[in-house]
């Protein structure tokens, strides 16, 4: 099997493409638009140099060859959401080409990092086409993957390990993603069109495949063809029309130069796969918990490599998630959150109270922070002085342990591991 | 330098002037179709201000603008073009109104629209195109400088054909924000004026970059003068006897001053089948967009789906848009766009790189066209391949983004006959100056002065 | 050129023409497609020049600038509670 993805992304500026109408969100249709990215007659393209910028970025950490310099084509096509009857995109001149992403243990080739606007929305009402413009010439950049998938493990990583590098470069992609995806189970190659949203593409995924599974079984012959996804129903469809003479006869943009890329500045990629390895080389921390922190998190990974050192990577990492699990996030001050941290590394059982303490600013009251032998012997002894009947009970089933380590770690905020080390030894000798 | 403008400024103009020149234009429009609308508020424009008119291809705010096609007919622009912008904002000029063309700039004589232009001299010859009504209204108006554009030699053509003056600059001086596009590497705003130095006042005020246009990019233009003035072997060979021998005597004139020399150039003669390949499959894209529903022809038929509602709503385009829209899908088609398109652009380059070794040089002279004046009924029977054939001098200064202008330097059958001077890019003020000089010793005549003091 | 070509051309270019139309449009410009053939005689080994000067890159900063006049945009097609009334799919 073999799958083959086209993402696009929108880049997060805050103008267009190619003109200076705003990219902020909107409910009003038609509201942020102007003669440009109308198409209409007279108007000209200018490039913004931001989306530039971060499609380099996405480029490069996608270890494209970086071309010097990029040029746009016009890809003609006619549909009513394409304001020119022409997209401006881009083909020999595209901004990265022939890199790949890393997933577990292998590379997905990306054939091609590209530049492009997006057309206007449809909205259908009846049998109505309605159209809103404000998406019109929103900056996209259209990553062009190899057929290098082959499993639904490795889509789901793919993307996983995408969104991973986009966010750290500023494009969050979750509900914005939108994707063709090529499928081969055997020979022919069926493409389905316009999947939106990390869900629907695993749903299309898994659902073209069972259906070319199936037919190949059946001894059917699968058409090559292009698909569309029904997000309702859950499943793909052959799309009604399908335009064998179309051809695009692209032709470089005459609006347009060519633009050298030398000297555009763009964000560094951060890939946390192996930020992850590298961290817990030689700790006892699984290098997948870390990865699975900071993947969609700057202020975790952050926070992590403020910490690590001074603290146990073990413990930077469990005080961290006492912190998230207890407060809901990791949006607190960096001291308060190095509380927590520096409580884990006490060996100190966290509360929610204590993180709610600390939250709150106030004091944090931990009974032991550190206890020698003889004092937690001592708290055994008066425990057992409290419930006499316990030894009885210990006496006929050695777990009775158990729920003593339980009871006293809970009491004494220490750790029950800590509690453990001494209550055999009391009980026993008692 | 002679200058209507400068004259005009300094002289005392009659209470109700321009409600007067409006009348008249007005009626003499009903003969020439110079104009495809006239604003009738230039009456209250003020005092002393020059009027300017701009081809129907440049947006004006508020103000119908067709490119003379169907398919725009009731387009409002909702901006200026910049071109215009710059003139409005020179405080010396108001808009007069929108001149008739060639639809979408696709023609050689200004018969490939609805209602085409007459010649102001003489209303069954051809009034030259695409930009016909520019250079009939210059010929009827005294006081007036007319925006226009060229692709292949829309500005040079026509001002020819009505002995008016004709410059069209290097590629890239003047923003193209604004203009409908034909072909966009190739299109160039440019002036029409009765004198070289009104249309250099033009020029001056609207060329120079702009936030708006990538390609408008240059800023520094020089004036240096060339001794020598080159005529080129093989496009002659292809010129009309009659217009050879009335070129000649132009060049006997011109010899006291300049060193007049013959040259081979093959290249230049081959340059009509790269220019219109280029053209068509640039103007092949930009034409997409015309479907009959976001603006201009509203075509109605929303009970058909959409790529019926776009086929018959394009239907619309005349004969000449079609042709060049066909054309120019064949030519970017994957299988041979190698052959025509790509292999163009090769050959651009290469005229460019022999014409900037010539025009280093000296100047190229030419007749504009090679034919004289034809009758609208003899121009009407051309085959397209004939009529891209009369292009022969005015194509290879526009497929290189030269600077060049067209100036009258004659009268045959009391025809204006116009000649063609071309220099280097950037040096545009040379060509200005060329035919400034020639103003000193040559009168031009008109049939008509509308609006004279 | 083939009939079934021309069709093709047609339908991309989303052009109808009558029978008529089609006779004459197709000799024109098969005429012409032998004119620009003559190309192959010219040799060319330079690069291809996109525009005929060199157009420097010239980038815009990314900064909102509303378009003052958005009504008059609008106003030039049909409307439909703010949205533009597109063909049908």
């Amino acid at each position: 099997m073999k799958i083959g993805l086209e993402v696009h992304v929108a880049l997060p500026t805050k103008s267009k493409l190619f003109c200076s109408c705003s990219m902020a969100d909107t409910d009003e249709p038609n509201s942020q638009i102007c003669p440009i990215c109308l198409g209409f007659p007279g108007a000209k393209p200018m490039l913004n140099e931001a989306a530039v910028s971060s499609a380099l970025g996405i480029a490069a950490a996608l270890h494209c060859n970086i071309n010097k310099e990029i040029s746009f084509v016009r890809k003609v096509y006619f549909y009513p959401d394409l304001p020119k009857c022409y997209q401006i995109t881009q083909m020999e001149g595209a901004i990265g080409s022939r890199g790949y992403l890393e997933i577990e243990g292998k590379e997905v080739r990306i054939r091609r990092v590209q530049i492009e606007e997006d057309p206007a929305q449809i909205v259908r009402e009846g049998m109505l086409t309605l159209l809103d413009f404000n998406r019109s010439g929103t900056p996209l950049v259209e990553i062009v993957t190899e057929p290098d998938i082959t499993t639904e493990e490795e889509l789901r990583a793919f993307i996983a390990n995408l969104r991973s590098i986009l966010y750290y470069l500023g494009v969050d992609i979750n509900k914005e993603i939108k994707a063709d995806l090529n499928i081969s189970l055997a020979e022919v190659r069926v493409e389905v069109k316009n999947v939106t949203g990390i869900k629907s593409l695993i749903e299309a995924t898994r659902f073209e495949i069972e259906r070319q599974a199936e037919a190949i079984k059946n001894g059917e012959e699968i058409a090559r063809e292009t698909r569309g996804y029904n997000e309702k129903n859950k499943l793909t469809e052959s799309l009604r029309e399908k335009e064998t003479d179309e051809e695009y006869g692209y032709i470089y943009d005459p609006d347009l130069t060519t633009f050298e890329i030398n000297g555009i500045e763009h964000a560094k990629a951060v890939y946390i796969t192996e930020v992850s390895q590298r961290l817990t080389e030689g700790t006892d921390v699984d290098p997948k918990t870390i990865k699975e922190m900071t993947m969609l998190d700057r202020r975790a990974l952050g926070l992590i490599n403020k910490f690590n050192g001074k603290y146990k990577l073990r413990s930077v990492v469990h005080g961290m998630q006492r912190f998230q699990k207890y407060a809901g996030n990791l949006n607190a001050a960096d001291h308060k959150i190095e509380k927590s941290i520096a409580l884990a590394e006490k060996g100190v059982a966290i509360t929610k109270e204590m993180i709610q303490d600390i939250a709150e600013g106030k004091e944090v009251k931990v009974k032991y922070e550190k206890v020698g032998n003889a004092e937690l012997d001592d708290m055994i002894k008066k425990f057992l002085d409290k419930n006499p009947k316990v030894l009885e009970e210990y006496r006929r089933n050695k777990k009775t342990a158990n729920l003593v380590i339980g009871i006293i770690a809970k009491e004494s905020n220490l750790h029950p591991k800590d509690v453990a080390r001494r209550v055999n030894q009391v009980l026993s000798a008692y | 330098m002679r200058s209507f403008v400068n004259e005009f400024l300094k002289l005392e103009k009659p209470k109700g002037y321009y409600e007067e020149l409006v009348s008249e234009i007005s009626m003499l429009n009903k003969e020439y179709h110079a104009f495809t609308n006239i604003n009738s508020k230039m009456i209250d424009c003020a005092e002393g201000s020059i009027p300017f008119s701009s081809k129907a291809n440049i947006c004006v705010k508020g103000f119908e603008t067709t490119a003379g096609s169907k398919m725009l007919k009731g387009y409002i622009p909702p901006f200026d073009a910049t071109a215009v912008e710059r003139m409005l904002g020179s405080g010396s000029f108001s808009f007069l109104g929108e001149t008739n063309m060639d639809e979408f700039g696709f023609g050689t004589f200004g018969l490939n629209t609805e209602t085409p232009a007459r010649n102001a001299f003489g209303r069954e010859y051809v009034a030259g195109g695409s930009s016909s009504g520019a250079a009939v209204a210059t010929a009827l108006l005294k006081y007036h400088v007319a925006l226009s554009e060229s692709t292949g030699g829309s500005i040079s053509t026509p001002a020819a054909l009505n002995g008016v003056v004709g410059f069209t600059p290097t590629y890239g001086t003047i923003s193209r924000y604004g203009l409908i596009d034909y072909a966009n590497s190739l299109d160039k705003i440019g002036v029409m004026a009765r004198s070289s130095g009104d249309a250099r006042i033009a020029f001056d005020i609207v060329r120079g970059k702009d936030r708006y246009d990538t390609t408008c990019s240059v800023e520094k233009i020089n004036g240096n003068k060339k001794t020598k003035l080159f005529v080129v072997k093989e496009l002659m060979e292809k010129t009309e006897k009659r217009v050879k021998a009335s070129f000649s005597s132009l060049l006997d004139k011109l010899s006291s001053d300049y060193e007049i020399r013959e040259i081979s150039s093959e290249i230049l003669s081959k340059s009509i089948a790269p220019y219109y390949i280029i053209a068509m499959a640039e103007a092949s894209t930009n034409l997409a967009k015309y479907d009959g529903y976001k603006y201009g022809l509203q075509y109605e038929g929303y009970n058909k789906r959409y790529n019926d509602f776009f086929t018959e709503a394009r239907s619309s385009f005349g004969d000449e848009a079609k042709r060049r829209i066909i054309l120019g899908t064949f030519i970017r088609s994957e299988s041979v766009k190698a052959k025509y398109y790509t292999k163009a652009l090769r050959i651009r380059a290469l005229i460019i790189k022999e014409m900037s070794r010539i025009l280093h040089e000296g100047f190229i002279i030419s007749p504009t066209i090679p034919i004289p004046t034809p009758k609208i009924s003899e121009a009407a029977s051309l085959t397209p391949l004939e009529n891209y054939a009369i292009d022969i001098f005015t194509i290879p200064p526009n497929i290189g983004g030269f600077p060049h202008i067209t100036f009258p330097y004659g009268y045959m059958d009391g025809m204006p006959l116009g000649a063609q001077v071309i220099t280097e890019q950037a040096n545009d003020y040379a060509v200005l100056d060329f035919v400034s000089d020639w103003e000193e010793e040559f009168e031009y005549r008109y049939k008509h002065d509308v609006g004279s003091l | 050129m083939e009939d079934h070509e021309f069709e093709r051309l047609l339908k991309v270019a989303r052009l109808k023409l009558t029978d008529v139309e089609k006779e004459r449009i197709k000799a024109d410009i098969e005429e012409v497609i032998g004119y620009f053939d003559s190309l192959d005689q010219v040799e060319s080994g330079e690069e291809p020049a996109y525009h005929p000067i060199r157009v420097p890159a010239r980038l815009r900063k990314d900064e909102v600038v509303e378009f003052t006049d958005i009504d008059a945009l609008k106003r030039q097609a049909k409307l439909h509670d703010g949205y533009i009334l597109g063909p049908k799919l």
